[in-house]
């Protein structure tokens, strides 16, 4: 055979062989390492961790093993992007890219993170999740609830002024003016309990919450006051009335002055009920 | 010849010591946290903590969660002004992660420092002092975490106009057994 010949033969041979076998060639071609140390979240060699090297073109897998130093090394890496996968006994597996140079040997430190979590604690999903939605609902309860708290604590001086101005309204006393005064301010009293109380009542509510604790004699004294807040302008109107006639104030209007002063008492103690501890 | 047995026996020996791992589980614990205002004392308490301690190579690495919800001061509208003011349904966990080397971790006073995740934020606190006992096998951990307020950027929450104080200290008691 002719030397022309037999080059001919050898470089289509060498071209099978090249084709047959593609990672074959470029590993033998190239040959890069891929080499590191896996420590623990305190720097400390982890040794025994589990690396998978994948090479994210072809999808194939090298495995490899940290030693006593947590050191590893992946031989005969052809050229490409490899995805770096370590796992261990009590540790979180970390999942790291990396691009392999040809003919170059390159480094990779892994440092594995604890494998505590909240998962691992047991905590379920649902209770461990955000819920931004529950979270604007107490926001906006607070809000009201703040506002109730500023009115119900402004509303206290016209209440008391109003059960102060009553002593001079009633009984013997005949002056319009001092009836007028008491009426000015229990009107203005009860405009301002009424809006405080619409921000208490029209609070969002929390799914499944149980009132506990003194808020409970808070709540139990609004079935007090808030009646008595109804019925107190009645009975104070029909008192004016007959008291505008010149009448002395008798029948049910007698009970104008011993409903307020029911509701003014249970009102300063739901305000007490939730500043001090009892 | 007897020399290069005992350095691989040696080495053997070394690689199975760190791979050796052990664990610590939280059996029972209470978590107080303690508000001051001038009209008030208020504690909430929560035993719904749950924890977990990985031993390796020397070190213990701890991981401690309860749920924000889980706190108790004995008024459910205060509680819930609590959740509000803390974000608790945004940020439904209070966690803490410590580290204490594995020799620590035996009866008297140990310092740890401590990483604190609450209210989207994260606080670390140095050298926070604890004391170990021994109940059997297990552990007891008790000792005070100083929190502030303003360490997890929380509107102070008032009464009556008035807000509390900034120092929020939790009080820490913990029963640590060895996993099986």
């Amino acid at each position: 055979m002719n030397p022309q010949r037999i080059r001919f033969v050898y470089a289509v041979a060498i071209l099978a062989i090249f084709i047959a076998f593609p990672d074959a060639s470029r590993a033998q071609a190239t040959g890069a390492a891929l080499t590191g140390t896996v420590t623990g979240p305190s720097g400390q060699a982890v040794p025994g961790a589990k690396i998978s090297v994948k090479d994210v073109a072809t999808g194939k897998s090298t495995p490899a093993q940290s030693d006593a130093a947590g050191a590893y090394t992946v031989p005969n890496l052809a050229p490409g992007d490899y995805e770096i996968s370590v796992s261990a006994d009590g540790f979180s597996t970390t999942t790291q890219k990396v691009t392999v140079s040809a003919g170059a040997s390159q480094t990779l430190n892994v440092t594995l993170t604890s494998g505590l979590s909240l998962e691992s604690l047991g905590f379920p999903n649902s209770q461990t999740q955000a819920n931004p939605q529950e979270q604007a609902r107490l926001n906006r309860r607070t809000h009201m609830l703040k506002v109730h708290q500023t009115l119900g604590l402004i509303t206290t001086a016209p209440m008391l002024a109003t059960v102060i101005t009553g002593t001079f309204a009633g009984g013997r006393v005949t002056s319009s003016t001092n009836r007028d005064l008491h009426v000015g301010l229990g009107s203005l009293t009860a405009g301002m309990y009424f809006t405080t109380a619409y921000f208490a009542i029209a609070a969002p509510k929390i799914k499944g919450e149980k009132t506990r604790g003194p808020i409970r004699l808070h709540k139990a004294l609004a079935w007090i006051h808030g009646p008595g807040m109804i019925l107190t302008p009645i009975l104070g109107a029909l008192a004016y009335q007959q008291k505008s006639r010149g009448e002395k104030v008798h029948g049910i209007a007698n009970l104008h002055g011993p409903v307020a002063i029911v509701t003014a008492g249970a009102y300063g103690l739901a305000l007490l009920s939730v500043s001090i501890k009892f | 010849m007897h020399r290069k047995i005992l350095i691989v026996l040696a080495v053997l020996a070394f690689s199975l010591a760190a791979a050796a791992q052990s664990q610590w589980t939280l059996q029972q614990s209470t978590l107080t946290y303690i508000v001051t205002h001038p009209l008030h004392h208020i504690e909430g308490v929560s035993h719904a903590a749950r924890g977990k301690g990985i031993c390796q190579a020397n070190e213990c690495e701890f991981l401690i969660a309860a749920p924000v919800k889980s706190f108790d001061s004995g008024d459910s509208n205060r509680d819930l002004h609590m959740i509000q003011a803390v974000r608790g349904a945004e940020y439904p966990m209070v966690t803490v992660r410590t580290r204490i080397p594995q020799s620590e971790l035996k009866p008297g006073t140990i310092h740890a420092d401590l990483q604190v995740q609450f209210a989207g934020q994260t606080a670390d606190y140095k050298q926070v002092p604890f004391q170990v006992t021994a109940e059997g096998k297990n552990l007891r951990l008790t000792g005070t975490i100083p929190a502030k307020v303003s360490d997890f950027k929380i509107t102070p929450p008032s009464l009556l106009t008035i807000p509390i104080k900034n120092d929020i200290p939790v009080r820490v008691d913990m029963m640590w057994s060895p996993a099986e």
